[in-house]
């Protein structure tokens, strides 16, 4: 496997340092006298300080397991088997509950998909923004309050002083995913994990909320994992774009470099569904791979793969720089543009 | 305020829910076996005056014909008269209501305290000693009959130690009791100012009041840890913790999203033990509403079953308008 950028000693803050930098990370949930089931496997990524990077994959690739990862906060009975997280110069893994407690929300926030069922159903979604200053930075509940209302003018909620007072279920979808928004960034978090945040929206809502998230994170400097299923939406919104495909990265690149120079045949695939190309998209129906012992050996991608070749069946390929700047594959045979 | 439509609507009801009531228990009454008039005149009676007992108590003619009367002297507030104790029902009841009424909602009381932290505690600290206690103790509350657990604690408490006084009733024979206002002794005895009497009343309630709690804290810490370990593993609290808020806050927040199902919980029990709780008040000798009521059943005295049904049903009513209102205001959903 290939060492991604952990040359780079963390150091807190400056731009173009490293902010979170993942090594060699597996998780798995143990499955029941059987073998466990392998959410992230051998990951390396790395986010600098003020950078944006998308996480493209389908459901069950493992982008929330990473996500939750990062947190310290896995769903039982997932475990983090080996690996590093470092955080701002922090090592998570080693940190306790309680340091965890205080990063979260304050130094890593997280944006959520379907802000209705995450909200408190019980309270006004401003004492709920509020609530998070509170928890995080040593201010008053009278300050609190102010904080939070200016959160809701800075995520454009029509008549914040209002909304403040309203419960999540008086909210519609986008608005309440402005208030997930604004709790999230109330503490000017060093770096937000957005997971799938928009998914839940109408296309118009899903732009005009993407648009602001980027705006607010610009602003404030903030770094940034974009988790999303659509390729798409990376393409204007992330500063650089890794694939991830079974809990696998198969394919890391600058977001130019990466659309237009696509080398993994996974990413490819993924590129045409979003262009509606059915001649690539019909090709998607092959099976899964067979068992986990012989994906250990073999590309995991081949079952799928329109590639396919004898050697992908038999040797697990390394994630390796191709096509010159930093641009990372993992697959035998890249696949070139053709002219 | 919709509140307030909403309590007129469920005042509107009440009516034809508590003919519905008072219909369907007389009915049944009149189903069990044995004529009060020979239960009353004895073995010798003549055939003469047995109908004669029967027409005055309104007891002659079709079983219609003995509900219209019975619902015209219910209306004038006459609930008849109890052939035991010789004493017009609804002055039965307003003694005995309130005594049942007094030992069931402070043996809740006391069950809430016990299982309502034991069911945060067992939901929080899955793999705890609370957890593992919490279980055994639900496990054995379902399983120990009421009326035993009392025995048990007579015997350990009055018989061997001697610091609990004779379960005998209310209060000590010896000590005058407050006149009676609300017949809620507590609640007299503060009234008169009379201390000895307060004493007495809450000595002879503290066994009682243990035992109905132990047994009915299961149900209450059981239900308390199922919602509060589905809370803890909902979007909602995964997301406060993402949020990093303290432990407290978190707990507190999966508490209160749990309260619903506790309030509901609480408000089967309180229904079901006004007359549920009879086996303890025999043990104690509690003259309770329940025991009356059995009393009835048992020699063919059917007003002071009617009197009891048409007791419990309006504080059945008057329990679920309150759940309906602590609804409202713990949950800004239905407010609306």
């Amino acid at each position: 496997m290939a060492a991604v950028e952990t040359t780079v000693a963390p150091q807190a803050g400056a731009p173009g340092m490293t902010m979170l930098d993942i090594a060699g990370l597996n998780v798995s949930y143990p499955v029941y006298e059987e073998e466990p089931v392998r959410a992230v496997r051998d990951l390396d990524l790395s986010v600098r300080s003020g950078e944006i990077v998308g996480l493209v994959g389908e459901s069950g690739s493992g982008k929330t397991t990473l996500a939750r990862a990062v947190m310290g906060l896995l769903t039982q009975p997932g475990r983090i088997d080996t690996g590093s997280i470092q955080f701002d110069g922090k090592d998570m893994r080693a940190l306790s509950e309680n340091q965890l407690r205080a990063i979260r929300g304050r130094d890593i926030a997280m944006v959520i998909p379907n802000p209705r069922s995450e909200l408190d159903p019980l309270i006004p979604v401003g004492k709920q923004i509020a609530a998070v200053a509170r928890a995080h930075l040593d201010i008053g509940r009278a300050e609190a309050d102010a904080m939070a209302l200016d959160m809701l003018k800075a995520v454009h909620i029509p008549d914040p002083t209002r909304r403040f007072r309203a419960f999540p279920h008086e909210l519609s979808g986008g608005m309440a995913q402005r208030v997930v928004m604004a709790i999230s960034l109330v503490c000017s978090p060093k770096f937000v994990i957005s997971d799938d945040a928009t998914s839940g929206l109408d296309v118009t809502v899903q732009a005009q909320v993407l648009d602001l998230l980027r705006t607010l994170v610009r602003e404030h400097d903030t770094s940034m994992l974009f988790i999303t299923r659509d390729v798409g939406i990376t393409a204007h919104f992330c500063d650089r774009v890794a694939v991830i495909y079974r809990g696998e990265i198969v394919e890391f690149a600058e977001t130019a470099d990466f659309f237009e120079n696509p080398q993994h045949p996974y990413s490819v695939m993924l590129l045409a569904a979003f262009a509606h190309n059915p001649a690539l998209r019909n090709k998607w129906h092959k099976p899964l791979a067979s068992t986990e012992a012989e994906a250990g050996r073999a590309c995991l991608y081949a079952p799928r793969c329109v590639h396919r070749e004898d050697e992908c069946d038999e040797r697990h390929p390394d994630l390796r720089e191709l096509g010159g700047a930093r641009h990372l594959v993992r697959c035998h045979f890249p696949v070139e543009r053709v002219a | 305020m919709r509140i307030l439509r909403y309590i007129g609507r469920r005042f509107l009801f009440i009516g034809p829910q508590l003919f519905g009531i008072i219909l369907v228990s007389f009915l049944l009454v009149k189903l069990i076996p044995g004529d009060p008039a020979v239960m009353m005149l004895g073995p010798f009676a003549t055939e003469q005056q047995i109908a004669m007992l029967n027409a005055e108590m309104g007891l002659e003619g079709t079983i219609i014909d003995q509900f219209w009367i019975y619902l015209q002297n219910l209306v004038q507030g006459d609930l008849g008269t109890s052939w035991q104790t010789t004493k017009p029902v609804f002055d039965d009841l307003a003694i005995r209501f309130p005594a049942t009424l007094e030992l069931v909602t402070l043996s809740l009381l006391l069950a809430l305290l016990i299982g309502i932290p034991l069911g945060v505690a067992a939901a929080y600290f899955k793999r705890s000693i609370v957890k593992k206690f919490s279980d055994y103790y639900g496990l054995l509350a379902g399983s120990l009959p009421d009326f035993w657990l009392g025995l048990i604690l007579i015997y350990l408490f009055y018989t061997i130690m001697q610091v609990a006084p004779a379960p005998l009733g209310r209060i000590d024979f010896a000590v005058l009791p407050p006149a009676p206002v609300t017949n809620f002794l507590i609640i007299d005895s503060l009234i008169a100012g009379n201390w000895q009497a307060l004493w007495s009343t809450l000595g002879h309630l503290v066994l009682p009041v243990v035992t109905l709690a132990v047994i009915n804290a299961g149900p209450i810490l059981k239900m308390t840890q199922a919602t509060m370990e589905r809370m803890l593993e909902s979007d909602l609290i995964r997301y406060a913790e993402m949020c990093g808020l303290p432990k407290s806050v978190v707990i507190r927040k999966a508490f209160r999203n749990s309260l619903p199902s506790v309030v509901t919980i609480v408000s089967v029990l309180y229904g079901f033990l006004i007359g549920g709780a009879v086996l303890v008040e025999i043990v104690f000798s509690w003259g309770g509403a329940g025991q009356y009521a059995v009393q009835g059943v048992l020699n063919a005295d059917i007003n002071p079953v009617l009197g009891f049904v048409l007791f419990s049903a309006i504080l059945s009513l008057i329990i679920y308008l309150l759940v309906d209102l602590i609804y409202f205001a713990i949950d800004p959903r239905i407010r609306g």
